[in-house]
């Protein structure tokens, strides 16, 4: 508060009249008396700094949310490009992924059909910060097994924002240099008890089967694999070759082949994991001059 | 703490105002650039992976 205006303010107030002369005063300024004390300075400044404190943090959320986006955005298109690059030079031998490098496309026709990203190799931040990341030690695609993926769900361009969405038969389409695959989600927990008889309903259901033994009370290898799972964060055996067994569960031929995305849940925090289950139904060579949007009007879904 | 760095800029109000701006500019881009490039690897938001670990 400037000054002249304290002074004003004591006249108004009537204070400290008696310490004058008589005459009556205009301006009387205390002569000594701080602005402000100490104890009021200090509980000032501890309140700006807690509403510093709040700014930083919701700045953070900025960065979080929005930032990282325009980040992976970028790294998105540099993979891409040198995915298209790669795949156009002619080199269709089918080579092992190089890790950190986009080896596959991924496209889910339901999330629309400009969703796409590159899968690249291995799961460390780096790598998902670009796209989507293939589990290493994971099937490659198409192969019998499991083929696992893990993306980020909030930030980093959240390729797996939607997850959550995906209904059973929905299409998730992997390309690779020289195929398209089709997986198509597995059905829900709850809807497996009438899987057989509501199949033929939709014509996406065709080939998608639950992947339970009917013999068997707790439904076989795969009678926990189901096209939604959330699981604890240790439950590494999600991407396992045959999902919640161990290694030798069922022996590489008689393995179905599976696609797996793993993702953060519930959304914005690290507490679980959502697992998405889908099995491989149709697979096609890449016809020169041929893309994605014929594959999608072969498949019915454009 | 904000009152005495408005009371030590130089110059007229309108002065004040730039380098009052300039100066909030420049804390967000090193939060931005720098501090939470840095700090995030260190919070648990971004696991999406599963792992024995």
């Amino acid at each position: 508060m400037p000054r002249d205006e304290e002074a004003e303010t004591q006249v108004l107030t009537g204070l400290d009249f008696t310490s004058h002369s008589g005459t009556l005063p205009i301006t009387v300024p205390r002569p000594s008396a701080p602005p402000d004390g100490a104890v009021r300075k200090t509980v000032r400044t501890f309140g700006e700094l807690l509403v510093t404190a709040g700014i930083v943090v919701l700045l953070f959320v900025v960065y979080e949310v929005y930032v990282t986006d325009w980040v992976s955005a970028g790294k998105q298109r540099e993979a891409s490009a040198e995915l298209d690059d790669r795949w156009s030079n002619g080199r269709h031998v089918r080579t092992e992924p190089i890790e950190g490098k986009a080896f596959a496309r991924i496209y889910i026709p339901s999330f629309g059909a400009d969703y796409t990203f590159t899968i690249q190799e291995g799961v460390d931040a780096a790598t998902l910060e670009i796209g989507p990341g293939h589990y290493k030690d994971t099937a490659l695609p198409g192969e019998p097994g499991n083929f696992a993926v893990a993306g980020h769900r909030v930030g980093k361009g959240a390729p797996f924002n939607d997850l959550d969405l995906l209904n059973s038969c929905d299409a998730i389409v992997i390309e690779t240099a020289d195929r398209f695959f089709v997986y198509r989600v597995l059905p829900m927990k709850e809807e497996t008890g009438s899987w057989e008889g509501d199949q033929g309903r939709e014509s996406q259901c065709v080939n998608v089967p639950t992947l339970r033994d009917p013999s068997v009370a707790d439904g076989g290898p795969y009678g926990a694999t189901f096209g939604r799972v959330i699981v604890t964060p240790d439950r590494r055996d999600a991407v396992a070759p045959v999902p919640y067994q161990s290694g030798d569960a069922l022996p590489a031929a008689s393995r179905a082949s599976l696609l797996t995305l793993t993702t953060c849940h519930p959304k914005f925090s690290a507490r679980l994991r959502m697992i998405i289950h889908a099995v491989l139904t149709k697979e096609f060579q890449k016809e020169p001059g041929a893309g994605y949007g014929d594959l999608l009007r072969r498949i019915g879904e454009a | 703490m904000y009152a005495w760095i408005w009371r030590h800029l130089p110059g007229p109000v309108t002065a004040r105002v730039a380098i009052a701006a300039l100066l909030v500019t420049g804390v967000i881009a090193l939060l931005m650039l720098w501090i939470f490039p840095w700090l995030e690897p260190m919070l648990p938001f971004n696991e999406v992976a599963v792992d024995d670990g």
